[in-house]
């Protein structure tokens, strides 16, 4: 296997994007302030190449010929439907971040090197396509590790502010603690199975605790679950738009592509993992939409919505493993079938929405939604695209969010039809409730997010004066619209490609089974039908043509942007409804001689305590600054003398272990 | 064909004779003569032929909500289980409850974006209300249709109301259903759609920008969306009463059609006699349907 396979099949895609990016990479390093139109279009190109590959390509295995080793194991790689999926994700994401790139960086150009950007951002692609195709696991760290070193880079470019400064040390951390216990999983796995081949890892029963619940606490600190998601709403928004939605839309991916393939279809079988899969993504889905919806800051609440679809998609993943557990073939398919596609359709919708955000943000001059309104008519295009982009989060049907959590609510009834025991029968019932409660919700975010950004009228001057964005800015996002609304009329044939992850272990029911909406005709009917309401329309209004006239105001006088609901407004009953969650308060000051007749001056106030950031994660912190200033920072003074002593005490303790066995 | 001609004269005469009917007995109940059954179509026919006025602020999604909404709720009223109409072959699929049920809130996306356009804030107000509702009653509608489609084994409404649900299962959900559209559907104790005080209102608020043509559809439209909803909850009851046992197609439609102009009946009764919420008390009210769907969602699943 390790080599003569080398250039075969879809190895040939996959080795030709990597040589690009390689290159890439290399030339930003060396030209670091380069604008070169090259740098994106190559970057794109090596994209097209690898979603060309992922799509019409086949299966492969291939190692990288030695000399190139790895200490313990060699270069292997294996493709396969379920690499190809994720492949298929990171490569059209990155053929719109090329679009979209350059119109942006354009806004930064004095602050960042763009070569640099570039190197990085190739390094990304690069990492994150390895990571996917990874055979064993020290590649896959390896692979893993320059992800998180070229994000990381990617999150500090526009590091002239302190809190991006911040944000990118945050993630820094966040990583170093999600690897931390990943190697502590697999070095786990190795020592059970004696193999780093993720093929060999047979491990079930209770022997697979201790693996499996590592391993699954660093993937799920990397796909930004709760309770591990602290990191995600900083550091998202402080990077750069195609970066954040590169990171958003298909590195938090790679993580549930390693959970998929190693605790659920693949042979670390932990029974408990399915239940836990499930809860925890249940309360990732609920979590992360509460939040959400109160934040102002755009892409804050984008990423937040990340964790609300890392939820969704976990609960795929704890179906698929319920029914994997149960050995009812149909309830793992459609769990699967729903995770898989949900992860394909959260980067396309979530990298659209990502990009509306730097639209906004490089012409506004603002993440601020409260200082937005009345952007639809300077920004027709961003609008339509972040109208759609929207729709489809918040799985609005015909388009492809809708597909993805039909199935996941088609496995919760199965699972509700078919499981023996009353418990997961009733549970499953629920949890479909839970998902459209969650649903609601974020329906609510999005119609805030939306209407408060872009209708109504601008709430400050500098939104007023915004213009649309490049044309490549443009095609960028109509891009990634355009494949939300294929990809929703397209599900059969996508379940096809999904469905091969399957075929090898467990019999797999056909895409036209599972899936038998005619989603097209409805849309078609759906569009007739407005039609011909609209036609109606034009023709009764021939006689009486509609006149146009200021918002209705009671008549006290002009309406002003100041009062406008605002976005605090709008979800105060949500937040209100679930304030115990976060302690969330309105504070409400009136002043002045009468003060409940004619006041004076009114100030409100909203606040709110995120529990496990103040009650769990902030102690923690305390403590280890505590520990370190009482304690290491004895052991670390500065001093190579004393350091010398340490090493040779270190040894001397060491010496005295190895020699007592 | 005569199933076309029953869905169009269903889709067209119907709503409006159920919100006329639940006007009257409000009236008959208040000591009023009240308005003629006919008049919401009377008022629909009057506003197509005025003219419009369209707030300045607006953009298209004000111009293009009421359409979209109108179509979804003309698609989903076809899709929904009547009794005496059987659902074309090959479009089974698509009476799936969750596709509905999203496609109704697609219709409800549009209009909460309208309310939102014209930078109003009863508009926002009333969109926001709406928001909030939404959250708890569309929960109940999932979990209760789900906990009726267990025995059916199947999520299309089509085969679930032909397959048949246990009794039990069938009259919590039909009472979490009733609860669930009275919260949606903005009426009493939730909403009182005929006061003229904004600030108490949501629906009315929400279309407070809305005149003409465009009012005319958005009425049309909710009145389609009381049929809706008010018919299932009817439907599930129907399914279960001894009366209905292999009757022609023509009958169970007539006795369909009876049964939702007295499930309306029975909401202007309610009307009648409760009154409209402290806001703050609307969510206890909507959890009740939340908590019905589970108790029918536990029954089914005990039993089945």
């Amino acid at each position: 296997m390790s080599n003569g396979v080398f250039l075969s099949g879809f190895s040939i895609f996959c080795g030709t994007a990597f040589l690009l990016w390689v290159l890439i990479c290399a030339c930003g390093l060396i030209w670091k302030k380069g604008r070169s139109a090259l740098f994106p279009f190559i970057t794109g190109a090596a994209g097209a190449i690898l979603a060309a590959g992922a799509v019409f390509g086949g299966n492969a295995v291939f190692s990288i010929p030695l000399p190139w080793f790895l200490g313990v194991a060699g270069f292997d790689f294996l493709i396969d439907p379920l690499s190809r999926v994720f492949l298929a994700i990171i490569g059209i994401v990155g053929i719109a971040a090329a679009l979209f790139s350059p119109g942006y960086l354009h806004h930064l150009r004095n602050r960042i090197p763009v070569g640099f950007f570039w190197s990085a951002f190739s390094a990304l692609l690069l990492s994150m396509s390895a990571v996917v195709i990874s055979a064993n696991a020290v590649v896959f760290l390896f692979m893993w590790e320059l992800m998180a070193i070229s994000s990381f880079a990617l999150v500090a470019t526009d590091n002239e502010s302190r809190s991006v400064r911040g944000a990118a040390l945050t993630y820094l951390v966040a990583t170093r603690i999600g690897t931390a216990f990943l190697l502590a999983g697999f070095l786990w796995a190795y020592k059970l199975t004696g193999s780093w081949a993720f093929s060999a890892w047979h491990i079930s029963g209770s022997a697979a605790a201790g693996p499996a619940l590592l391993i699954f606490i660093g993937l799920a600190t990397k796909a930004g679950s709760w309770p591990f998601h602290l990191w995600l709403p900083i550091a998202h928004p402080a990077a750069p738009a195609p970066v954040s939605a590169v990171m958003s839309g298909v590195m938090l991916k790679t993580a549930i592509y390693a959970m998929a393939r190693l605790l659920v279809i693949n042979h670390i079988d932990f029974p408990p993992m399915g239940a836990i899969l499930l809860i925890i993504g249940c309360i990732s889905a609920f979590w992360g939409v509460l939040f959400a919806l109160l934040q102002h800051d755009l892409k804050r609440l984008l990423a937040y919505h990340s964790v609300e679809n890392i939820g969704i998609i976990l609960m795929g993943l704890g179906i698929a493993a319920i029914g994997g557990q149960i050995h009812n073939p149909l309830i793992l398919q459609l769990g699967i079938a729903g995770a898989v596609f949900h992860c394909f359709n959260h980067a396309i919708f979530k990298s659209l929405l990502f990009f509306g955000a730097g639209v906004i943000d490089a012409r506004a001059h603002t993440r601020d939604i409260e200082k937005l309104g009345g952007l639809i008519k300077n920004m027709p295009f961003t609008a339509a695209c972040f109208i759609i982009g929207s729709a489809a989060i918040c799985a609005l049907p015909p388009l492809n969010g809708f597909a993805s959590e039909l199935l996941i609510y088609t496995g919760l009834f199965t699972m509700a039809g078919q499981a023996a025991s009353v418990g997961v029968r009733f549970g499953g019932v629920l949890i479909m409730g839970w998902l459209a409660m969650v649903g609601a919700m974020a329906l609510a975010c999005f119609v805030k997010a939306v209407s408060v950004v872009f209708l109504g009228s601008a709430r400050s001057p500098q939104a007023q004066h915004a213009k649309e964005g490049t044309s490549g800015m443009a095609a960028g996002q109509v891009f990634l619209a355009a494949i939300c609304v294929i990809a929703g009329f397209c599900v059969p044939q996508i379940l096809k490609m999904i469905n091969g992850i399957l075929t090898d272990f467990s019999p797999v029911i056909p895409a036209q089974n599972i899936w038998t909406i005619p989603m097209p005709l409805l849309a078609g009917v759906l569009l007739l039908t407005t039609a011909i309401i609209w036609a109606w329309m034009r023709i009764a209004s021939r006689k009486n043509p509609a006149k146009q006239f200021i918002t209705w105001e009671c008549g006290f006088g002009a309406l002003g942007p100041r009062t406008q609901y605002t976005a605090t407004s709008f979800v105060q009953p949500i937040a209100r409804m679930f304030g115990a969650v976060y302690h969330y308060a309105v504070h409400i000051e009136l002043s002045g001689k009468d003060r409940r007749h004619f006041p004076e001056k009114i100030s409100a106030e909203s606040d709110y305590e995120p529990y496990l950031q103040t009650r769990v994660y902030s102690p923690i912190v305390k403590f280890v600054r505590k520990f370190s200033g009482l304690f290491l920072s004895r052991i670390q003074t500065g001093s190579i003398h004393q350091y010398l002593l340490n090493m040779v005490f270190v040894l001397i303790i060491l010496l005295l272990v190895v020699f007592h066995k | 064909m005569i199933y076309v001609l029953l869905y169009i004269v269903m889709l067209t005469v119907i709503p409006f004779l159920l919100m006329g009917i639940i006007r009257k007995v409000k009236a008959l109940m208040q000591n009023r003569i009240g308005p003629p059954l006919l008049q919401p179509f009377y008022d629909f026919a009057k506003l197509m032929k005025k003219g419009e006025t369209i707030s300045a602020t607006a953009s298209s999604i004000f111009l293009l909500a009421p359409k979209a909404a109108l179509s979804v709720s003309l698609v989903a009223a076809v899709l929904i289980p009547w009794s005496g109409i059987t659902v074309p072959t090959g479009w089974e699929a698509a009476t799936n409850f969750i596709f509905i049920i999203y496609m109704l809130g697609a219709g409800k996306f549009f209009s909460l974006l309208a309310a939102m356009d014209a930078g109003s804030s009863f508009g926002g107000l009333g969109a926001s209300r709406e928001a909030y509702i939404s959250i708890m009653a569309e929960p109940a509608l999932i979990i209760g249709i789900a906990a009726l489609g267990l025995s059916a084994g199947s999520m299309n409404l089509a085969h679930i109301y032909k397959t048949g649900f246990s009794p039990f299962v069938a009259v919590l959900t039909a009472m979490a259903f009733f609860i669930a559209a009275l919260s949606e559907l903005s009426r009493m104790p939730v909403d009182d759609p005929t006061t003229h005080l904004e600030l108490t209102m949501i629906h009315e608020a929400m279309i407070l920008e809305n005149s003409g043509r465009n009012l005319a559809i958005t009425e049309y439209c909710v009145a389609l969306r009381t049929c809706i909803f008010l018919g299932l909850a009817a439907q599930t009851f129907l399914r279960v009463s001894p009366l209905y046992k292999n009757l022609p197609p023509l009958t169970e439609f007539i006795i369909g059609i009876a049964a939702l102009f007295l499930t309306g009946i029975f909401v202007a009764v309610a009307e009648g006699f409760i009154v409209r919420l402290n806001w703050r008390r609307v969510s206890n009210f909507a959890a009740f349907a939340v908590v019905l769907s589970i108790l029918a969602a536990l029954v089914a699943v005990a039993r089945g």
